[in-house]
C-alpha cells in the first residue's frame, strides 16, 4: 500500500500545465520521460516505432501524418515552439494565459464554437503549456477530421487579430482560479511556484512559475496577446501531428488547402539562455526556504540543475531517479519509509528542459519527524549512491520499468500523436525514438554513478520545507 | 459522460476536479445555439477554407464481448483478445467492498486490498514490489465501494512470471504483524493528509451527509482515523478469508494473449487457490437507496482558503438499473464535459472557476449524483446559487436537441477511446463482473445509452436531477462562506469536520 508514486505520476514542478477538465491528468513530466524508454536490449521481438511521414509547407509549417486504422479515431495535435521561458518581464504566465486564449473564438467560430462543434462531433480537446511548448490536441471520431483541420487552420491564421477585452477578461479570471486550486489551495501546490525562483537566478528563462503571479496575469493587454500572437503563432513555428484513421492523401491535400494559406513572418528567434549551460549548475551553495502551509505532514524538496533533456547524463539520472524513488525495493523508500520509519512517502524525478532539467527529490515526513533527521537519510542514500554507485539488477529493473511504460503508453492514438510532436519539438525528429531507447538502453551503472555525483552536489542544491501552519494545519 | 469513474476504476483513479477520464458533453446550452446560428461566417463562396466541415454522425460502437470460460479451479474467466502490442492486463475482482466493512472499521476492505502485496508466498514485502518492477510490470490492488480488485499489467513475454505473483498476492498474502504495523501507521498519517486536502474532503463529506450515519456507503472507503485505529490484523485476516475467495471471483483478462495460452498459465498461479476452510463467504450487500431529508446545507470550515469547494449531491441510481447507462448522458449534458452547462456558467461565462463537472456513481445499490467545483472564495454564493439554477433547469426543461445529439455522439467516442487500452478495458470488465452485470453489459449498456431518445432523457433529468432532493456541500472559509450561503437563500449548514462527523 501507500506505494510511492511512479515518476509517471509525478511532480507538478517543471511541467505543463493544462487548459484544464480535460480527460487528461497530469500530462506533468512525461512528455518524454514516459516515452522513450527502453528495454535493455532484450526486449521486445518487434520495435516499436510510430511509422510517420514528414513534410514542410511552403509557409513554413511541419506536417507530420501518422496513419492507423486499427479504431475509428483521428487524433490533431498542434505544437507551437513558444512556452514560459519566452515571457517578457512582468508577463509571467502569459503563455499558458495565451493558451486559453486560444479558444476564445474567431470570425468563422465564434466565442463557445472551437469546442463546441467538436465536442457536438464526439470529440473532446486540451491543451497544456510547459517552460518550453504549447500544445494543443483534438481527439475525435474520424468522421470528424475534416471539422478538427478547419478549426485548428482557422484560429492558426485568424485569432489573434480578433482578440478582444472581453475574451481576454474572462479566461483571466479562469487562469486566477486555476493558479488557486492547483497552487493556493492544494497541500504543498505552493512549492511548484517557489522552486524554480530558487533553483534558477532571476535572469534565467526558468525562474518564474509556468503559471505566472497573479500581478502579472492582471498586467496582460490585448496588445500583448496580438503581438504574442503575431510572433509565436506563426506557421513557420509550428508543428501539426494528424495521426489515426485516415486517408493520407486526402488530409495532406486538405491541410495544403487550409494550412497553406496562412502567412509566415518566419520562425521567431528563440531566445534561449544564452549566459547559461546546464552542465554547470549555477548554484553556489544550499539555497534554503520553509513556507507553512496549510499541511499536516511536513514535506522537504530537494532540487538540482541537472543536464537538459537528451543531453549526455540525462537517461542516466532519470534511470537514477527509477533507482532512487520506485518501489519499494527502491533506495530512498526503503530506507526511510520501509526501514527507517521517518518518511511517508518519496517521489525522485528528472524532469526535462530544452534549456536544463531539474532532478527533484521530494519526501513526506511522518508526524513528529524532524527535518534535519529526514535531510541526513536522504543525505546518507545519496552519499551511498555518490560512492558506492548504484548494482547493475537496480539499472536493468529501472529499464524494464520504462520500457514496459512505454508499450502502455504506445496503446493511444492521442499518445503516439503526442510522442512524434514531442521529439519533433526538442530534437526535429518525430522518429527520434530509437535513438532516445538507445541512450537508456547503453546507460550504464558507471555511468548513473558518475553523473549522481556530478549533478547532485551536497553543497549546490536547494531545500524547499513546506511545514503545517503554527496552531495547527486548518 | 464517460461513467463516474470515481466509484469504479480500480485504475483511474479520480482526482475530482480536472483529472479523471471524463467526457464531454456539450454543447450549446439553449443561449448559447443563437450564436452559432446566426454566427457572422463568412459567405461560404467567399471563403478560403470552405463552409464548416459538418461531420456525419460517427457510427455506434459495438465493445468487443468477452469470451466466458471456467478454470479448472472453478473461478470464471472473462478474455478480451487484442494483438496489437505485446501486453497484457489482468484483474482478479470480488464482490466485496466498502459497503462490508463492519460497523466502526470503515476502511477494513481496502486496507486488507492493500495488504495483499505486502508479503506474499515466498515473497516479501519488499520482494514483491521489486520482483513486479523488475518485469516491468504494473500492480494494483484496492478496494471501492463493492468490489475489490488486484491488478497486474505486464509485458507478454513476462506473463508467466507476473500471474505467479498474482497469485501469490490474492491466494497466499503472508499478513506479517511486522508489515502490518508499518501499513497502519502509515495509513493513518495518510488519513491525517486528507484532511488538509479540501477535494478530498469534500468527499469525505458528501458521502457521509447524503447516506447518513451507519449506511453501508456513508464512510469512505479508506475509512477515518477513529476507524483505521479501530482495524486490526485479525480483521484483515478475516476479511481476506471472507472475501476473497475463488467461487466468487472473476478473473478479467485483456491483451495479447489467446485462451489456449491463457488456460494453463491461469491453472498454473490460481489452481491452488481454495476457499478458506473455516469462514464463510461475505454477503453480497445491496444497500437501500439514501432517505434524506433534503435539502440541507453542510460546511466544513477551512480559515482563509482561497476557494470554497461546492457540491451538490443527491442520490442517484444502481449500476444494473434500467436507467442508469442513459442517464449518462444526461449528467453529460449537466457537467460531464467542457462545454457541459454547469462548466459552461461557472468558469466560460463568470470565471468563477477553473472547472465545473458532475458524476454519476456505479454502484451496485443506490449511488449518487454529484456536481462539483472549486469555485474562488469571494464568489461562493453566486456560484452555490448558479450551479443550483443549471441543475434545477437541466430537470425542469431538459435537454436541447444539441445536448441530444452531442451527448449520443459523445457517448461513441468514449466507448472507443476506453477500449484502446488493456487496462481500460480490464477495469471497466472487472467493475461489471464484480458488481454481477453479466459479460454482455458493456454492449447491453452502449445500445440502450445510444438509443436513448430526447423524451427518454428528458424523463431521466425529471427523475434524477431536482436538487430539492440534494445536499449542498462546502469546503471553505466559514467565516466568508456562512453569509453567502444565506444569501443565496440556502438553508442554514450544518457543521462537519474533515471526517464528515458533524461537529457540535
Amino acid at each position: 500500500m501507500v506505494e510511492n508514486a511512479r515518476r509517471r505520476a509525478s511532480l507538478q514542478s517543471g511541467a505543463g500545465i493544462a487548459r484544464g477538465r480535460g480527460r487528461l491528468s497530469g500530462v506533468k513530466r512525461l512528455l518524454f520521460s514516459l516515452a522513450l524508454l527502453l528495454a535493455p536490449s532484450s526486449a521486445l521481438a518487434q520495435p516499436l516505432s510510430i511509422p510517420f511521414t514528414k513534410s514542410k509547407l511552403p509557409n513554413g509549417l511541419t506536417v507530420i501524418l501518422h496513419e492507423d486504422h486499427t479504431v475509428p479515431v483521428a487524433v490533431v495535435n498542434v505544437t507551437y515552439e513558444v512556452g514560459s521561458r519566452f515571457e517578457a518581464p512582468g508577463r509571467s504566465g502569459f503563455a499558458h494565459l495565451f493558451e486559453h486564449l486560444m479558444f476564445m473564438g474567431t470570425a468563422r467560430a465564434p466565442t463557445k464554437m472551437f469546442d463546441g462543434w467538436m465536442e457536438g462531433a464526439g470529440g473532446w480537446n486540451n491543451a497544456w503549456t510547459s517552460e518550453d511548448r504549447t500544445d494543443y490536441f483534438d481527439v475525435a471520431p474520424s468522421t470528424a477530421l475534416p471539422l478538427l483541420l478547419w478549426l485548428e487552420a482557422d484560429r492558426m491564421k485568424e485569432l489573434g487579430p480578433l482578440m478582444t477585452q472581453k475574451k481576454l477578461d474572462a479566461q483571466r479570471d479562469v487562469v486566477k482560479n486555476e493558479r488557486r486550486q492547483r497552487s493556493e489551495n492544494t497541500p504543498y501546490g505552493v512549492a511548484d511556484l517557489r522552486l524554480p525562483e530558487m533553483l534558477y537566478p532571476e535572469s534565467h528563462p526558468y525562474h518564474h512559475p509556468v503559471i505566472g503571479s497573479h500581478r502579472d496575469l492582471e498586467a496582460a493587454t490585448v496588445d500583448d496577446v496580438k503581438q504574442f500572437f503575431a510572433t509565436y503563432y506563426d506557421p513557420a513555428n509550428a508543428s501539426l501531428v494528424v495521426a489515426g484513421d485516415f486517408d493520407p492523401k486526402v488530409v495532406g491535400s486538405s491541410i495544403e488547402r487550409l494550412f497553406g494559406q496562412i502567412p509566415s513572418k518566419g520562425k521567431p528567434q528563440d531566445p534561449g539562455a544564452p549566459s547559461f549551460d546546464d552542465t554547470k549548475t549555477t548554484l553556489t551553495s544550499v539555497v534554503r526556504d520553509t513556507i507553512e502551509d496549510r499541511v499536516e505532514l511536513s514535506r522537504v524538496f530537494m532540487a538540482w540543475q541537472s543536464p537538459k533533456r537528451f543531453a549526455p547524463g540525462d537517461a542516466e539520472l532519470d534511470l537514477l531517479a527509477a533507482v532512487l524513488g520506485d518501489g519499494k525495493a527502491s533506495r530512498l523508500y526503503k530506507a526511510l519509509v520501509y526501514e527507517q520509519k521517518l518518511a511517508q512517502s518519496v517521489e525522485v524525478s528528472q524532469n526535462q528542459g530544452t534549456l536544463g532539467s531539474q532532478f527533484t527529490v521530494v519526501v513526506t515526513a511522518r508526524p513528529g519527524v524532524a527535518q534535519d533527521k529526514i535531510e541526513a537519510a536522504i543525505d546518507a542514500e545519496l552519499d551511498r549512491v555518490r560512492t558506492g554507485g548504484v548494482k547493475d539488477e537496480e539499472l536493468s529493473r529501472a529499464k524494464n520499468m520504462v520500457d514496459a511504460a512505454f508499450v502502455t503508453r504506445m496503446q493511444s492514438v492521442r499518445e503516439r500523436a503526442s510522442i512524434l510532436n514531442a521529439y519533433e519539438a526538442a530534437v526535429g525528429d518525430p522518429g527520434f525514438v530509437e535513438k532516445d531507447r538507445a541512450s537508456y538502453a547503453q546507460a550504464t551503472a558507471k555511468g548513473v554513478t558518475e553523473y549522481a555525483k556530478k549533478t547532485l552536489l551536497p553543497k549546490a542544491r536547494v531545500v524547499l520545507w513546506i511545514v503545517p501552519k503554527k496552531g495547527g494545519a486548518k | 459522460m464517460k461513467r463516474a469513474l470515481f466509484a469504479l476504476a480500480p485504475f483511474a483513479f479520480a482526482a475530482f476536479a480536472c483529472g479523471s477520464p471524463q467526457a464531454t458533453t456539450n454543447v450549446a446550452p439553449p443561449t448559447s445555439a443563437a450564436p452559432s446560428a446566426s454566427a457572422p461566417t463568412p459567405s461560404a463562396s467567399a471563403d478560403s477554407f470552405g463552409p464548416r466541415p459538418e461531420p456525419p454522425t460517427p457510427a455506434a460502437f459495438k465493445p468487443p464481448a468477452p469470451v466466458v470460460y471456467t478454470a479448472t479451479n472453478g473461478v470464471t474467466v472473462w478474455l478480451v483478445e487484442r494483438h496489437g502490442l505485446p501486453i497484457v492486463s489482468i484483474a482478479i475482482a470480488v464482490p466485496s467492498g466498502a459497503a462490508n466493512d463492519p460497523p466502526g472499521k470503515g476502511g477494513l476492505a481496502r486496507i486488507t486490498a492493500q495488504m495483499l502485496d505486502e508479503g506474499a508466498g515466498a515473497r516479501s514485502a519488499i520482494d514483491v514490489s521489486r520482483d513486479v518492477d523488475a518485469l516491468g510490470a504494473t500492480l494494483a490492488t484496492t478496494s471501492d465501494a463493492d468490489t475489490s480488485t488486484a491488478s497486474l499489467t505486464v509485458l507478454k513475454r513476462n506473463l508467466q512470471k507476473g500471474f505467479a505473483i498474482l497469485g501469490d498476492v490474492v491466494a497466499r498474502p503472508r499478513f506479517e504483524p511486522k508489515e502490518w504495523k508499518r501499513v497502519h501507521d502509515l495509513w493513518q498519517n495518510s488519513l491525517k493528509a486528507r484532511a488538509s486536502d479540501p477535494d478530498a474532503t469534500a468527499r469525505v463529506v458528501f458521502r457521509a451527509a447524503v447516506f447518513g450515519a451507519d449506511h453501508p456507503y456513508a464512510h469512505p472507503w479508506d475509512g477515518t482515523s477513529a476507524s483505521a485505529k479501530a482495524v486490526t490484523l485479525d480483521d484483515v485476516k478475516s476479511f481476506h478469508a471472507s472475501a476473497w475467495r475463488p467461487e466468487r471471483a472473476t478473473i478479467v483478462v485483456a491483451g495479447d494473449v489467446t485462451k489456449e495460452e491463457l488456460a494453463p498459465l491461469l491453472d498454473a498461479s490460481f489452481s491452488s487457490w481454495k476457499p478458506a476452510a473455516k469462514s464463510a463467504a461475505l454477503p453480497i450487500v445491496t444497500p437501500p437507496a439514501p432517505k434524506g431529508p433534503w435539502p440541507r446545507v453542510v460546511l466544513v470550515d477551512r480559515p482563509e482558503a482561497p476557494q470554497s469547494v461546492i457540491a451538490v449531491v443527491r442520490p442517484g441510481v444502481a449500476a444494473s438499473d434500467p436507467d442508469a447507462p442513459a442517464l449518462d448522458r444526461v449528467n453529460g449534458a449537466l457537467g460531464g464535459s467542457f462545454t457541459s452547462r454547469i462548466n459552461q456558467d461557472l468558469r466560460e461565462e463568470h470565471g468563477w472557476s477553473y472547472g465545473a463537472s458532475s458524476r454519476i456513481s456505479f454502484s451496485r445499490g443506490t449511488g449518487m449524483i454529484v456536481a462539483y467545483a472549486g469555485v474562488y472564495t469571494d464568489k461562493t454564493g453566486d456560484a452555490l446559487a448558479a450551479l443550483l439554477k443549471d441543475i434545477d433547469e437541466l430537470a425542469k426543461k431538459g435537454l436541447t436537441q444539441d445536448e441530444v445529439d452531442k451527448t449520443r455522439a459523445q457517448a461513441r467516442g468514449e466507448l472507443v477511446e476506453a477500449y484502446e487500452s488493456v487496462q481500460s478495458v480490464v477495469s471497466r470488465l472487472a467493475t461489471a463482473a464484480a458488481l454481477g452485470l453479466g459479460p454482455d453489459y458493456e454492449a447491453r449498456a452502449s445500445v440502450a445509452r445510444d438509443q436513448a431518445t430526447a423524451a427518454d432523457l428528458n424523463k431521466l433529468a425529471a427523475k434524477y436531477f431536482d436538487p430539492k432532493d440534494a445536499i449542498v456541500v462546502v469546503v471553505g472559509p466559514r467565516a466568508q462562506v456562512e453569509p453567502a450561503i444565506a444569501a443565496a437563500g440556502l438553508p442554514k449548514p450544518e457543521l462537519r469536520d474533515a471526517d464528515g462527523a458533524p461537529v457540535k
